[in-house]
């Protein structure tokens, strides 16, 4: 039941959709200054990439501000103000404060970290106030920006600009680019529909720098608009592709080279659909304002040529942004939970439409019936698994995001330690349901830094043992069946076996005679209270050993192991499921109860009579084609009455990774979709129960958790 | 002003009234408020032939005692979960939680009810209980100290008819390890 109580009830909904929000600009900000370092790299930036990176910040600071966390609001407005001054221009690409965005980015999500606890956020301040100045520093040292010299333009109409706006105008000035001046009169009670079609079709071609409300007289219910466009086409490319009866285009700024021929095809094109669009519209467009007149546009323009190569990029780059907006759709895991709990009960139902179409197909007389409703039942069956298996895709997320945390933590630590660590990643697109995903976060990042920590050597002692000077943590995450398999292994010291076992007798976890494999004795790694590593550092001193980690795993329904080899490493491997909304279930009965097993940890069935158990020490095991089968009896488990000592017993043989066990019950009963749902109540958790699941008429099942039964198993073991 | 002022008439009112008197009449609806803050409602319930109380505010709803999964590994005052609309309730029975003997067999057994308490951090637990009466409603002064010097469940008495009715307290109740 620990397994499913995995989201935290103590934080505010509010809290948590801050934390989820700030998570998802941090990420877009990460992502988006990825791309700047490049461009830097290249010189030429992205306008629209330094506007996402001001509005990412933007929304950052409003939002901190919101919820009373002023270190971070602080800090969001000292990287708005760099990213204001790189896409005003006013700072260079080249500009030092740019180096101050990362480690900014990386304050905000460590201050998101401590956003629980007041005191840890009280503790940044200090480290928010050295940024800060170093930030404020870094931007007074710039240079000013110069004013726009375009002597063709409308004084009044540059007085009209905002900042930006003529930054921009600067910048396509610089390039050489053709400005026009694009009039049109819309009908008011629509006129935004018809003002963002007119700008979108401009966009195809040039940027559009500004949006302003045209001077003069309009006739009544309408609304002049003027569209300040750069572009390298001229302004017959452009008319041709404006597709609005009333617009009228003049050159304010004449470009240095003319438009592309390219772009001439598919101008003429355009002006097809244009004028055919314009002839559709044309009777409601004469009932409501001036049509388009050719002689409007300078005619001088109209006649220039084409010939340019390169078709504009920006425009380009801002559509795909755009596109990538409208198409995703941030979803709260908890309405996926409730859609999945609603597929579960659909999928119930369906198992009671089966039962009355049997029992119908059973009586001569309803036969006919029967036979009907089990077709219907059968698309439905089919229906159905198709709709489980889209909302159980939709919580899939890859394990990438983890890992690009993880890789940002050893950096950091890189930078801290001076130690050389190379990380190695592979299988990022590996997916997993997007719970299980957050839950990893925290014991992989825990196994990370031990690895980082204790694992890896110090430069000299790799070299005095004949390795690499760098060491390196390799990443790995690949899909096993319904299981995936994340492995950290580290080329360090390995775990000291004969260590381990000395400070497990020193705490009095084993006896000092007690004879264990190798295997066993590491696995004491786990224990609480155990650590090999009699110095503490910072990044691994919280206090949580590997215990948690393995807590922490099986509570997912997973697995751990640990594997090391004195002087070439350790690896440690997660097993953990895919998904764990819907199980496949096998149940069995035990007295009389039923319980539900997760097929996927079941690896076969079978009955034995009683002279096939055989027992060593007390416990009970089986012969299973040679090797030795830990049984466990779960009437013994559960404190429920035993079936009569000569009956024949049915076998689960569950495993999870290596381990094996065989649980005994009285019957195996049938298999069954199964939602595995918490358990409420005062009672927090129960060993060796997952969860409870509804079987239709059958009612309400628990399910075992198979990972706490057989580490049950292997403790007894080691504790005997 | 008339309590009974129809809709226009209440208009006409408020039209005319200075706002001395729309203060006024505000604050005798703030001292009213006041007042209904003090009452305490109880859900009374009967256990053994006595009766016992919870507050309304943690009553989530009443059902009628059906299937019970039992559950093992757990104290033995629960007597295991039931299926509530999707989600899966812990039931305590209380006359196991307070060591009550069991209920005589077949008797009454039709009245059993189940209320189903909700909590702050969205558990959920029933109660398994002999049966529900009423709610009751008590000023906040009227509550006594319990019985019992060193009671574990219950937080106060109130006054019911002739008898008192043993108020629990909740958290208490719900601590089965205590």
């Amino acid at each position: 039941m620990a397994a499913r109580r995995t989201r935290s009830p103590a934080r505010s909904k509010a809290t948590r959709e801050f934390v989820s929000e700030v998570e998802e600009i941090l990420e877009r900000l990460r992502a988006d200054l990825a791309d700047l370092a490049d461009q830097r790299a290249g010189g030429e930036l992205e306008p629209e990439l330094a506007n996402r990176l001001f509005r990412s910040a933007h929304s950052l600071k409003g939002l901190a501000g919101m919820f009373g966390f002023e270190g971070m609001s602080g800090l969001a407005h000292h990287l708005e103000d760099i990213l204001d001054g790189l896409r005003m221009g006013r700072l260079a690409a080249s500009a030092p404060a740019l180096d101050l965005l990362e480690p900014a980015v990386e304050l905000v999500a460590s201050l998101l970290e401590r956003a629980g606890s007041a005191k840890a956020q009280a503790g940044a301040a200090e480290e928010v106030a050295r940024l800060v100045e170093r930030i404020e520093a870094a931007l007074h040292a710039g240079p000013a920006a110069a004013r726009v010299a375009a002597p063709e333009i409308d004084e009044r109409l540059l007085r009209a600009l905002t900042e930006y706006e003529e930054h921009r105008l600067r910048e396509s000035l610089r390039r050489g680019r053709w400005i026009h001046l694009v009039e049109a009169s819309f009908e008011i009670l629509s006129f935004e529909e018809g003002l963002a079609d007119l700008t979108g079709a401009a966009r195809e071609i040039g940027e559009v720098i500004s949006t302003l409300p045209a001077p003069g007289e309009v006739p009544e219910a309408q609304i002049r608009f003027s569209l300040l466009v750069a572009s390298d086409a001229d302004a017959q490319a452009l008319s041709t592709l404006l597709d609005h009866p009333t617009a009228s285009i003049r050159c304010v700024h004449r470009g240095a080279s003319d438009a592309p021929s390219e772009r001439l095809e598919h101008s003429t094109h355009a002006a097809e659909s244009a004028q055919r669009g314009a002839a559709e519209r044309s009777a409601s467009a004469r009932a409501a304002g001036p049509q388009p007149d050719a002689s409007e546009s300078d005619p001088e323009d109209a006649s220039v040529s084409p010939a340019l190569d390169e078709p504009a990029r920006e425009p380009s780059g801002e559509l795909d942004s755009l596109k990538s907006i409208s198409e995703t759709v941030r979803v709260d895991i908890r309405k996926l939970d409730e859609l999945m709990n609603l597929v579960g009960e659909l999928v119930i139902q369906r198992g009671a439409i089966a039962a009355i179409a049997a029992q119908l197909l059973a009586e001569p007389a309803s036969a006919r019936f029967g036979r009907e409703l089990g077709k219907l039942h059968k698309t439905l069956d089919r229906k159905l698994q198709e709709l489980q298996a889209g909302v159980l895709e939709v919580r899939m997320v890859p394990l990438r995001q983890v890992f690009e945390k993880l890789s940002r933590v050893v950096r950091r630590l890189r930078r801290d330690s001076g130690k050389d660590v190379r990380l190695e990643i592979r299988g990022g697109d590996t997916e997993l349901d997007k719970l299980i995903v957050e839950e990893l976060a925290d014991p992989l990042m825990h196994v990370v830094r031990n690895a980082f920590d204790h694992a890896l050597e110090p430069p000299a002692e790799r070299i005095a043992a004949g390795k690499p000077a760098e060491g390196t943590i390799r990443l790995e995450a690949l899909q096993r069946g319904n299981h995936v398999v994340i492995q950290v292994a580290d080329d360090g010291r390995g775990i000291d076996v004969d260590a381990v076992r000395s400070r497990a007798v020193a705490c009095g976890l084993v006896a000092p005679d007690a004879l264990l494999t190798r295997k066993e004795t590491l696995d004491l790694i786990f224990q609480p209270g155990l650590s090999t590593s009699s110095e503490v550092t910072e990044t691994s001193g919280r206090g949580v050993g590997m215990d948690v980690v393995r807590e922490n795993v099986t509570a997912l329904g997973g697995l751990v192991y640990l594997d090391s080899t004195r002087g070439a490493g350790t690896t440690i491997s997660l097993t953990l499921p895919i998904t764990l909304a819907i199980i496949q279930a096998l149940t069995v009965g035990v007295a009389d109860q039923r319980f539900a097993i997760p097929l996927t940890a079941v690896l076969e069935t079978l009955l034995v009579g009683p002279e096939a158990i055989q027992r060593s020490e007390g416990r009970e095991f089986l012969n299973l084609r040679g090797d030795a089968l830990a049984l466990r009896r779960l009437h013994a488990e559960f404190g429920l009455p035993a079936p009569a000592a000569d009956a024949r017993q049915a076998v689960v043989v569950v495993g999870l990774g290596d381990a094996r066990a065989g649980l005994l019950v009285d019957r195996l009963e049938g298999q069954q979709d199964a939602v595995i749902k918490p358990i409420l109540g005062p009672v927090r958790s129960v060993p060796g129960i997952a969860g409870a699941t509804e079987l239709g008429d059958r009612g309400t099942v628990l399910v075992l958790d198979v990972a706490a039964l057989i580490e049950d198993a292997a403790r007894r073991r080691e504790a005997a | 002003m008339s309590t009974h002022a129809g809709g226009a008439e209440r208009a006409r009112q408020l039209a005319s009234a200075g706002w001395q008197d729309l203060a006024r009449s505000a604050a005798r609806r703030e001292a009213d408020a006041a007042e209904a803050e003090a009452q305490r409602e109880l859900l009374v319930l009967w256990l053994d032939g006595d009766p016992y109380a919870l507050p309304v505010e943690r009553v989530r709803e009443i059902v009628r005692i059906r299937a019970i999964t039992p559950v093992p590994r757990v104290p033995e005052a629960v007597r295991g979960v039931i299926s509530l609309r999707g989600e899966i309730v812990q039931v305590i029975d209380l006359r196991r939680r307070l060591r009550l003997p069991p209920p005589d067999a077949g008797a009454g057994a039709r009245r059993a009810r189940i209320i189903v308490l909700n909590s702050d951090d969205g558990q959920l637990t029933g109660l398994l209980v002999d049966r529900v009466s009423e709610v009751l409603r008590i000023a906040e002064g009227g509550l006594r100290p319990p019985a019992a010097r060193e009671s574990d469940t219950v937080a106060a008495l109130a006054a019911y008819g002739e008898r008192f009715v043993s108020l629990f307290d909740v958290e208490r109740l719900l601590d089965l390890d205590g």
